[in-house]
């Protein structure tokens, strides 16, 4: 088991449709694959961690790599974890038309992202605190920064 | 050999056919494609009454090829096939005159080919050659003013073409042979590198992006980007390569120097014994110096963008990394005292210190954690026995104020005794009467010493007095009306000043004390010679300080530092008049112990002005 925790850059603002369409894909394909995390999305930056059986983290992450809708994509951490803090894949992001969402399977607001769970290290914590500071801004609950 | 229905196959010929008969030229034969250029009811009329959609320029010459018998051919006309349609045709035209019997000429063949598709075509290459003569001009003029140099090899490596901002760059002459000296003004440095990587790019089909510095007209090797594109037309393997050559002397230097800089940055900070560190805009630690590796027997993999949270004890992570988080979002200073684990699993106590520096929109965070375990010790060893010192000093003062307290009874009774004895007992010698004068003086100067001891430590005790805003000039009078009697018995005259600070924050038990201790001490030591004449004033000094002076014409004392006395419990100049050596030494410890400080000026045989600076330390 290892995770991975990486930030870049959309190459072009993600509209409500194709957020919708990227968390319905992702859960997808997470469950079939055993892959737990989340994912923060505003404003173009986008943060991931995500949790997984090494050759199918390594897999994965070489797909986002060269994925073209994003770019600088960097990678901030990717070691070996004894057990999962996450129960399944989540994606939080600030849709433009906030009603329909609510219901959606995996989606959250920022502001309602849970703190890092205490089965991380403080180290990895503060990490996913610190890319939530860098995808949010100080204050998760208003779109813009 | 059957006979072929000619007719039949005129009529269905796709090529227009028709006759015209006679001198008039009436219309005789006309097959079905001349339908659309005549039109069906063309047959017997003559074809200047019925034109059709036949040009001008055809009918103009019927007459002539009538007479003469000579054929007429006229290639690409553009005909209207009738007078309201939209599209123009094009036709290939022939008038073939034909003969009689007698070989006079009888009427002529007319013979229409639609030859559209083939104009419509001619004149798409047309404009095509024009389009593509404008787009070369402009090629060549963005070519030849862009200040790049542009180039074209073929898949041998020969150079087809080089922009003139090649000849200029490097100062060749036109007719120069451009393969053979190329490479020839490569710097040698460079040179087998370029010719290998061009090489293996024109092997593999690839493009190639590398710098190499070339020569230039003075002589001077400069910095050259060199990229370039193979032209593809697939399947064929490429034939050309296109490439732009960019000079990039001055950026390749200035990152040269960046680099120089960034380097010896490193390597300054990784020979300071201090853990070291920078970090992203972002908070993620993206350098630690080699000390940091050496202290926690980590490396940088280990560490990784935060792992240094996890060597604070682990009673501070939660904290330190709240702060880190507050102040990557803030832009704040970070500063902490923290203890850090050792590789040895020691905790030493360290001040992270962390600053952003904000270069252009670049920001970055420049952190340093200091060791201060021993500072730290020192400090708890210094503290605790200060506190003990404290606590000492407490029990001393308690025990002082026990002693003189229990001690008074006794000597009340003892002077009880004393005075009893006197009334009742007779003494005959007159030394006998000196010693009892003796034991009566020694016995006053013991009980008033009890009594200045007790009120030294209560005075000690009084300084948690809360502090309020006071009326200096009614608290004077108060104090200078307790010490009447001593006023009165040495007719002294007392000048109360308060007009320039009326007011005072301190506390009231305090300023009493001070101004008690002060006064009296200038009614003991007046000058035998005059009468005494006390002077207090309270001012504000230049800086707004309050200050109380008091001033006074008595017999003066010797100093040996007027800004900065001491004034020591028990130590007396005069020793001729009676006293304790408590008062200023009280008065002195009051007011430092508020942040003030006293001076004295004084002059032997003339006077001691004392200035109290209430808040103002020396």
């Amino acid at each position: 088991m290892k995770h991975i925790v990486y930030i870049s850059r959309a190459v072009h603002p993600l509209s409500d449709r194709e957020l919708e369409r990227l968390l319905q894909q992702c859960r997808r394909d997470n469950v079939l694959h055993g892959i737990t995390g989340i994912l923060f999305y505003s404003h173009g930056n986008i943060a991931q961690l995500f949790e997984g059986e090494p050759a199918i983290a390594d897999t994965l992450f070489n797909r986002i790599a060269v994925d073209g809708r994003h770019s600088h994509v960097q990678k901030l951490i990717d070691k070996p974890i004894t057990e999962r803090s996450f129960a399944d894949w989540s994606m939080a992001f600030h849709p433009i038309e906030p009603q329909g969402f609510a219901a959606l399977q995996g989606f959250l607001l920022p502001h309602h992202v849970p703190p890092a769970p205490e089965s991380l290290s403080i180290a990895d914590a503060l990490l996913v605190d610190l890319v939530r500071l860098a995808v949010f801004g100080a204050d998760p609950s208003k779109p813009a920064h | 050999m059957p006979t072929l229905p000619f007719p039949q196959l005129l009529r269905q010929l796709p090529a227009g056919v028709a006759t015209l008969e006679g001198p008039e030229l009436r219309f005789g034969f006309v097959n079905e494609a001349m339908y659309s250029l005549v039109g069906a009811d063309a047959a017997g009329q003559r074809i200047a009454d019925h034109p059709g959609g036949l040009p001008q320029a055809l009918l103009g010459v019927l007459a002539q090829v009538y007479a003469t018998g000579q054929p007429y051919v006229a290639k690409a006309c553009l005909c209207t096939p009738a007078p309201d349609a939209a599209d123009c045709r094009y036709y290939d035209l022939a008038l073939e005159p034909y003969r009689d019997e007698q070989e006079r000429v009888a009427g002529l063949l007319l013979l229409a080919i639609d030859v559209s598709e083939q104009e419509a075509t001619r004149q798409q290459a047309h404009e095509l050659s024009l389009v593509t003569r404008r787009l070369d001009a402009r090629l060549r003029v963005l070519t030849e003013t862009a200040p790049l140099i542009t180039y074209t090899l073929d898949a041998q490596g020969r150079c087809r073409y080089a922009s003139p901002q090649w000849y200029r760059f490097t100062g060749q002459p036109p007719a120069a042979d451009l393969t053979a000296i190329w490479p020839l003004l490569i710097h040698p440095d460079d040179r087998l590198r370029v010719l290998y990587e061009a090489a293996a790019a024109r092997r593999s089909g690839t493009g190639w992006n590398y710098e190499y510095r070339l020569r230039r007209y003075d002589g001077q090797y400069r910095w050259m980007l060199s990229r370039a594109l193979p032209e593809v037309h697939l399947p064929d393997p490429p034939v050309y390569w296109h490439g732009a050559l960019t000079e990039v002397h001055d950026q390749r230097e200035l990152a040269d120097a960046l680099r120089r800089g960034e380097a010896e940055v490193r390597f300054l900070a990784d020979s300071i014994p201090e853990l070291i560190w920078t970090a992203s805009a972002e908070g993620f630690i993206d350098y630690y110096n080699h000390y940091t590796t050496d202290y926690s027997g980590l490396n940088k993999e280990d560490l990784g963008p935060t792992g240094w949270v996890g060597l604070l004890h682990p009673s501070e992570q939660a904290e330190g990394a709240r702060r880190w988080i507050a102040c990557v979002a803030s832009g704040e200073p970070y500063e902490g005292e923290y203890r850090m684990r050792r590789h040895d699993g020691i905790y030493r106590w360290h001040i992270i210190r962390a600053r952003q520096l904000a270069d252009g929109p670049v920001l970055r965070w420049f952190g340093t954690c200091s060791d201060v375990h021993d500072q730290y010790l020192l400090r708890q060893v210094l503290q605790t026995q200060y506190d003990e010192l404290a606590r000492a000093h407490h029990d001393l003062d308690t025990f002082v104020y026990a002693a003189s307290h229990d001690l008074r009874q006794p000597a009340l009774n003892l002077r009880g005794l004393f005075d009893e004895l006197r009334r009742t007992a007779t003494f005959a010698d007159p030394d006998q009467a000196q010693l009892l004068a003796m034991v009566d003086g020694a016995l006053t100067q013991f009980d008033t010493t009890l009594h200045d001891l007790a009120v030294t430590v209560q005075t000690q005790r009084a300084q948690q007095d809360p502090a309020e805003v006071l009326d200096v000039g009614l608290i004077l009078e108060e104090v200078v009306l307790g010490l009447q009697p001593q006023v009165l018995a040495r007719q002294a005259r007392l000048d109360i000043d308060v007009a320039a600070a009326p007011g005072l924050v301190y506390g009231r038990a305090n300023l009493r004390s001070v101004v008690h201790n002060l006064v009296s001490n200038a009614l003991k030591f007046s000058h035998p010679d005059r009468p005494p004449h006390i002077v207090l004033r309270s001012y504000l000094t230049p800086d707004g300080e309050p200050a109380l002076e008091v001033r006074d014409n008595g017999l003066g004392m010797t100093l040996t530092d007027a800004r900065n006395p001491v004034f020591q419990l028990f130590v007396r100049q005069h020793t001729h008049i009676e006293g304790t050596g408590v008062g200023l030494y009280l008065v002195q410890r009051i007011v430092r112990s508020h942040g003030g400080h006293v001076e004295v000026a004084s002059t032997l045989g003339e006077g001691t002005t004392f200035t109290i600076f209430w808040t103002r330390p020396a």
